[in-house]
């Protein structure tokens, strides 16, 4: 038992095949983090690195991340540029439309804090941390697209760390 | 037999929707398949660039114009920059317009490969995304290394540029246009007579002059519907009056004609770079502006012609160091407002390549 | 046609509609008054020696003591290009509708509408357009306007 707590997968070759002995905790959280399916919620200048990023030089799939149209189907946002006061709702209730467990990454000064838009403007949400939760803030204005993908891997990092019904308490 | 009975219902398309590049909001009225009246909803992502202008200095407004429109930002630094210096009767050094005309084409280079993709995105192609963006890697290594910044570049400022470019540029940029050339007769071997595609686009969506122009449409859309009318020839601005190039225009104003229009025009673009980079003089790159930077009392309307069509800034100044008003024009705005026009009576999947052909970007339309 | 040619135009042919006003910097600008705002576009819409058929821009400009909308219109045959513009009072700022002139002008007047709180009589839709649909802190681009939670940028 010791063993399994430290390695979370246990491989033991027997006659005729082999099995593989691990958590359930480790298995499902390993096999959440390496498919992140995000919806496209691209609002603003940050949308054309998401669309580089998924792109052919910068290759997102390969991190198990394909983008959906449907937030039925997402386990992760990408909340790609501004949000405006207009646009708060929308986002929230798409976010609300989600199948737990769901996760959210700000991408971009605007999300963060308003970005350039905090100063003078009337109709910009200065962060979007008030609306839904986030799980990761990524700056820059916009962030790079290496950015984009430091950011999704810190988010594994911390699919993989966490317990059976984290989420659940969320 | 008895007239089926069918009732007219309400369909949203958006704001939030892949195939409307942004967030904008369409309220479609159908009667089954068909698209009876089509009302944009806008102002999801209006960020009130113009107020926030008001409360900068006049060379602390233009990283904004990167903000307004993003996929070619920058014919929004030039437009913005054009009526500043018309407003201050400023001189720009030569260098600072050729180096200033290599950026504009290419970037119109690079929107038109965006437009190229998500088109055939939209209607149902996925590879000719992939293969544009591809090449528009290409084009962001060489804005990167002139001006350090990958969509966002600020490099046309109020006077001339921010830096000269690197050595490295010109070959880099030459092998480039080299490299392109070889790529059209790929890109026109994928979609131009894929019989899918022709039934898609040709005949739908007709533009007809006459509507183009009373609803304001410009640039590629309008040369679609057959009027030869292009600022870079007809009010030249910058250098352009130095360089040889044709307006390419198609003739039946629909899907199909806008989609080859601007994959004309990128052929077109490649040679006035490559004539630009030939006569490249030395030289300043920069006139001398000040912080507090004051034009004197005035208003002016500049326009260019951005890869989507006209973009034009107002400008008024009160000889303050800050804009009484600055007001963007944005082509994407009149071409949204022409949907309802020519999308009635259509199915719903022709909405999309027409919403996709027109070119529209939300940022443009809400500022 | 030089700008010099085209003013002398304008002014014979308008009688008087349209006088000159020396702030536009760069390209014509002329100064019309809220009354004959229909009459002279159609002139300049219609006439075949002007042939302005082309709408670029409508711009609200609130200048701190007035307002004034700014028309932007282009001649897409003559390749020609001019502004013209109207002064409005605060109190019971209204104009008359474009749309049947130009159509490009219909959202044009519909934002300024909102965002400057001038009327535009015989629009077939001055509905809420760029802000939210519940927005209740009036005409936000006046330059008197203030929110709550609009926080200016401080002064270095």
């Amino acid at each position: 038992m010791g063993l399994i707590k430290k390695v979370p997968v246990y491989a033991e070759r027997i006659p005729g095949g082999g099995i593989v002995a691990t958590q359930l905790e480790s298995l499902l959280s390993h096999s959440q983090a390496c498919s992140m399916w995000y919806l496209l919620f691209a609002t603003a200048c940050c949308a054309i690195e998401l669309m580089c990023t998924g792109a052919s030089r910068y290759d997102f799939d390969r991190l198990g991340m394909i983008f959906r149209p449907t937030p039925r189907q997402a386990d992760l946002i990408i909340a790609a540029g501004t949000i405006t006061k207009k646009m708060a709702p929308r986002l929230r209730r798409l976010y609300d439309q989600m199948a737990e467990p769901r996760y959210v990454i700000a991408m971009g000064g605007c999300t963060v804090k308003g970005g350039p838009f905090y100063y003078d403007s009337y109709a910009v949400e200065k962060g979007i941390d008030h609306i839904i939760p986030v799980d990761v803030f990524i700056p820059g204005c916009p962030p790079r697209p290496e950015s984009l993908l430091e950011g999704c891997l810190h988010l594994q990092k911390k699919i993989k760390s966490q317990k059976l019904g984290d989420w659940h308490e969320k | 037999m008895a007239e089926l009975r069918t009732e007219e219902f309400q369909v949203n398309m958006g704001p939030h929707h892949p195939s409307t590049h942004g967030v904008c909001r369409l309220v479609l009225t159908m009667d089954g398949e068909k698209v009876v009246a089509v009302e944009p909803v806008i102002g999801y992502l209006h960020r009130a660039i113009e107020k926030i202008c008001e409360n900068r200095t006049y060379p602390q407004c233009s990283p904004m114009m990167d903000r307004f429109e993003y996929v070619t930002a920058m014919s929004s630094d030039y437009v913005y920059a054009l009526a500043v210096e018309k407003l201050a009767q400023l001189e720009v050094p030569e260098r600072a317009e050729y180096l200033r005309v290599i950026m504009l084409e290419l970037n119109r280079i690079a929107s038109h490969l965006i437009f190229w993709g998500v088109t055939a995105m939209d209607i149902g192609a996925y590879t000719p995304f992939l293969y544009g963006l591809r090449e528009r890697e290409d084009i962001i290594d060489l804005f990167e290394m002139t001006c350090g910044q990958r969509l966002t570049y600020n490099y046309i400022r109020i006077g001339g540029v921010s830096r000269d470019i690197p050595k490295e540029f010109e070959p880099k940029c030459r092998a480039f246009i080299k490299k392109l050339r070889g790529k059209f007769s790929d890109y026109e071997g994928l979609l131009n007579e894929n019989p899918i595609w022709l039934a898609r686009t040709k005949g739908i969506g007709v533009l007809t002059p006459e509507t183009a122009i009373s609803y304001g449409a410009s640039g590629p859309v309008l040369r679609a519907s057959g009027i030869d009318y292009d600022l870079r020839r007809d009010d030249p601005y910058s250098i352009y009056d130095k360089f040889d190039f044709a307006i390419p225009t198609q003739k039946t104003g629909d899907c199909y004609d806008r989609f080859i229009q601007r994959l004309d025009e990128m052929k077109e673009s490649l040679k006035i770079i490559e004539q630009a980079l030939d006569g490249l003089p030395e030289g300043e790159i920069k006139a001398k502006v000040k912080p507090k930077f004051k034009p004197p009392e005035g208003e002016v309307y500049s326009r260019i012609e951005s890869a989507r069509g006209e973009m034009g800034a107002y400008v008024r100044s009160d000889g303050t160091t800050k804009p009484v008003r600055v007001k963007l024009r944005g082509s994407s705005y009149n071409h949204l407002a022409l949907v309802p026009e020519i999308c009635t009576d259509v199915l719903i999947a022709d909405l999309v390549a027409i919403f996709a052909t027109l070119d529209i970007i939300m940022p443009e339309v809400d500022r | 046609m030089t700008k010099e040619e085209l003013k002398d135009k304008v002014l014979n042919l308008s009688q008087g509609m349209l006088t000159y006003s020396d702030s536009g910097v760069f390209d014509l600008m002329f100064e019309v008054k809220p009354e004959n705002l229909t009459k002279a576009a159609v002139l300049l819409r219609d006439h075949e020696e002007l042939r302005f058929d082309f709408m670029n821009n409508i711009t609200g400009v609130d200048t701190g003591e007035h307002f004034e909308v700014v028309y932007s219109l282009a001649s897409l045959s003559n390749k020609t290009r001019l502004d013209f513009k109207v002064v409005l009072p605060y109190e019971g700022a209204k104009l008359e509708s474009l749309c049947e002139v130009w159509k490009a002008a219909n959202w044009h007047e519909r934002e300024i509408w909102e965002l400057y709180g001038i009327d535009f009589t015989g629009h077939p839709n001055l509905t809420r357009f760029l802000l939210p649909d519940d927005w209740d802190q009036g005409h936000p681009m006046r330059k008197d306007w203030d929110a709550p939670d609009f926080v200016r940028m401080p002064e270095l």
